[in-house]
């Protein structure tokens, strides 16, 4: 087939149906973006961080969900709660550091409190409002502590001790109910013994979110990655399976890697987190932006967070088991590193792909499909690793929550599915 | 000038030249500028885990390994160039063995990265930090034992398959 003029160019290629590609639109237009953060983002569980990284009552962390400052703390009761960032006097961020304690004092406040440095309103590890400056002569019996308390967050620890975090009061599910047995694949080995997180590091890359998800969720671009040609295409490799759950959820089956065949790498069985198999891989993408990734010593979890439709935030932590001794950590830290460090064989190639993608993407840019089509089914029909059903079954649960057909945005997921249908 | 004196120059000159070695991707030269006990190491400190981290590491024959091994992965080829200033140089009481520090910057050039049409050219910075070296000698001339590249930047975006 010689090169294609325009309307050759702008029709749907070969066989391809709909329902086997989206619209390049969705990952540029700028009003597409915003509902998703609206109607996804604001509405789902997202892990934001690890129990490990508030080790001792009175520690925090901060981050941000949807645009929506929000603070995690550890109380004096051990129990982690969740709250906007926000103080409810003028709208300052309460608390500005990645992390740390509120033990000490700070400047304008009394230990183990949270305090707003501006006017000095202090809470307590419940969120609970305790001190107004000169609360009843600037506000008489106008406004009181009981009146002002912190915004409190649904928050559950959950699946290894990541902290899940939504901004949604009116969720019907649990975490667990959410996630719909996608976790059962790694449940055990993670809920073995406590972990801990070793490894943090972010990027912020010029791709929308959902090009990073479509990346892990398939594994026919390793052929971007010499380091799983060499150590994966085999048999075993090709019959590794796609699993849909509920929600938009996907499990990638695992399979032993043959980390040797890498010069300068070594078998990562001394150290295989409990109850996974010596050097096995398995992997969740987890709808809307997340991924946990098991591979034989140590865990991954990217965290995304949009910050607009070419931009993406990802926060990638390494996980090992809490007992390690510092030999083990040091080797646990050089597996996870070498392949998924910024200075790791795969990482840097992945981060590369998704940006020259986007880069075919502009806003405005002539909107093209970008297709997901690939069919690759074992003896049973079940969708195997090259297979790109997991691409497609997150399209399937965006397009629901969007109500927006991926392959063309402009009609809604009932037009689309009357379409296809057709 | 003194003895000391000497091979403190000699250590500047060194770390100047193995600089110049890595901004020009001259692998094996700034290798051969290490004793074969030589210990590599990319570190950062991450307030956000409070945790000391080690996002790179390896002795002389693993740092070679992975340079040999790069024609096989895909890379932001973009240049990496490096401005760095020796800070001190301190030599043990035997003047067998010295330590130094040198403060980094490195910039990259963008060619191939993202589009290069557009952006191909312009310069940013990539990385800060500072290069904490130990050094033996040899007929007066020193070798790298040891090099901790000890990061202040942790925000590493598309990172980087090239030794800093």
């Amino acid at each position: 087939m010689p090169a294609r003029n325009a309307k050759q160019w702008d029709k749907i290629p070969g066989k391809i149906e709909s329902g086997e590609y989206v619209d390049s639109r969705i990952y540029s237009d700028r009003n597409i973006f915003e509902e998703e953060i609206s109607k996804i983002f604001k509405k789902v569980w997202t892990p934001v961080c690890h129990e490990s990284e508030l080790s001792e009552p009175y520690s925090f962390r901060t981050m941000t969900v949807a645009r929506e400052p929000v603070m995690v703390v550890r109380g004096a009761d051990n129990q982690i709660r969740a709250f906007l960032n926000v103080c409810p006097h003028r709208g300052n961020m309460i608390e500005n550091r990645p992390s740390g304690s509120f033990e000490q004092g700070s400047p304008s406040g009394a230990p183990k409190h949270m305090t707003c440095m501006f006017h000095a309103w202090q809470f307590d590890m419940k969120g609970n409002c305790v001190h107004i400056s000169r609360g009843s002569e600037g506000y008489q019996d106008r406004l009181e502590c009981s009146d002002v308390g912190l915004r409190r967050l649904r928050c559950e620890v959950k699946y290894g001790g990541f902290v899940w975090v939504t901004l949604n009061d009116a969720i019907d599910q649990t975490v667990e109910e959410w996630a719909g047995g996608a976790f059962d694949c790694m449940e055990k080995s993670l809920n073995a013994e406590p972990l801990e997180v070793f490894h943090y590091h972010k990027a912020i890359i010029p791709c929308n979110y959902k090009l990073w998800h479509d990346t892990n969720s398939e594994f026919y671009h390793d052929y971007l990655h010499y380091h799983n040609r060499i150590t994966g295409f085999n048999d075993s490799y090709f019959a590794r399976k796609n699993i849909g759950f509920d929600n938009g959820h996907v499990n990638v089956g695992s399979f032993e890697v043959q980390y040797d065949q890498y010069e300068g790498f070594e078998s990562r069985e001394e150290l295989s987190f409990p109850h996974l198999p010596n050097n096995h891989w398995e992997m969740i993408d987890f709808f809307p932006g997340v991924n946990f990734n098991l591979r034989g010593s140590a865990l991954r979890c990217d965290i995304m967070t949009p910050l607009g439709p070419d931009k993406v935030m990802i926060e990638f932590r390494g996980l090992g088991l809490k007992s390690d001794t510092p030999e083990e950590r040091l080797i646990r830290q050089r597996h996870h590193n070498s392949i998924w460090g910024p200075f790791g064989r795969n990482l840097h190639e992945d981060l590369l792909a998704v940006s020259t993608q986007q880069a075919t993407m502009s806003e405005f840019a002539d909107k093209r499909r970008i297709l997901h089509g690939r069919h690759e089914v074992d003896a049973d029909g079940d969708p195997t690793i090259h297979d790109e059903e997991g691409m497609r079954h997150f399209y399937d649960a965006w397009g629901r929550w969007m109500d927006r057909w991926p392959g063309d945005p402009e009609l809604s997921f009932e037009e689309g599915q009357k379409r296809e249908a057709a | 000038m003194s003895e000391s004196m000497n091979k403190q120059n000699a250590v500047s000159n060194v770390i100047y030249k193995a600089s110049l070695f890595l901004d020009e991707h001259r692998w094996d030269d700034w290798l051969n500028l290490c004793h074969e006990d030589f210990y590599y190491a990319i570190k950062a400190f991450s307030p956000e885990i409070n945790y000391d981290m080690i996002y790179m590491d390896g002795n002389r024959e693993e740092m070679r390994t992975i340079t040999d091994m790069l024609p096989k992965h895909n890379s932001d080829n973009s240049p990496l160039a490096r401005h760095t200033v020796v800070y001190t140089v301190e030599m043990d009481e035997s003047q067998d063995t010295a330590t130094a520090v040198s403060s980094f910057a490195v910039y990259k050039t963008e060619l191939d990265g993202i589009n290069s049409h557009a952006l191909a050219g312009e310069s940013n910075i990539f990385l800060v930090g500072k290069y904490r070296d130990k050094f033996g000698f040899e007929n007066g001339e020193p070798f790298f034992m040891e090099r901790i590249v000890q990061l202040d930047t942790r925000r590493l975006d598309k990172g980087s398959h090239f030794p800093i």
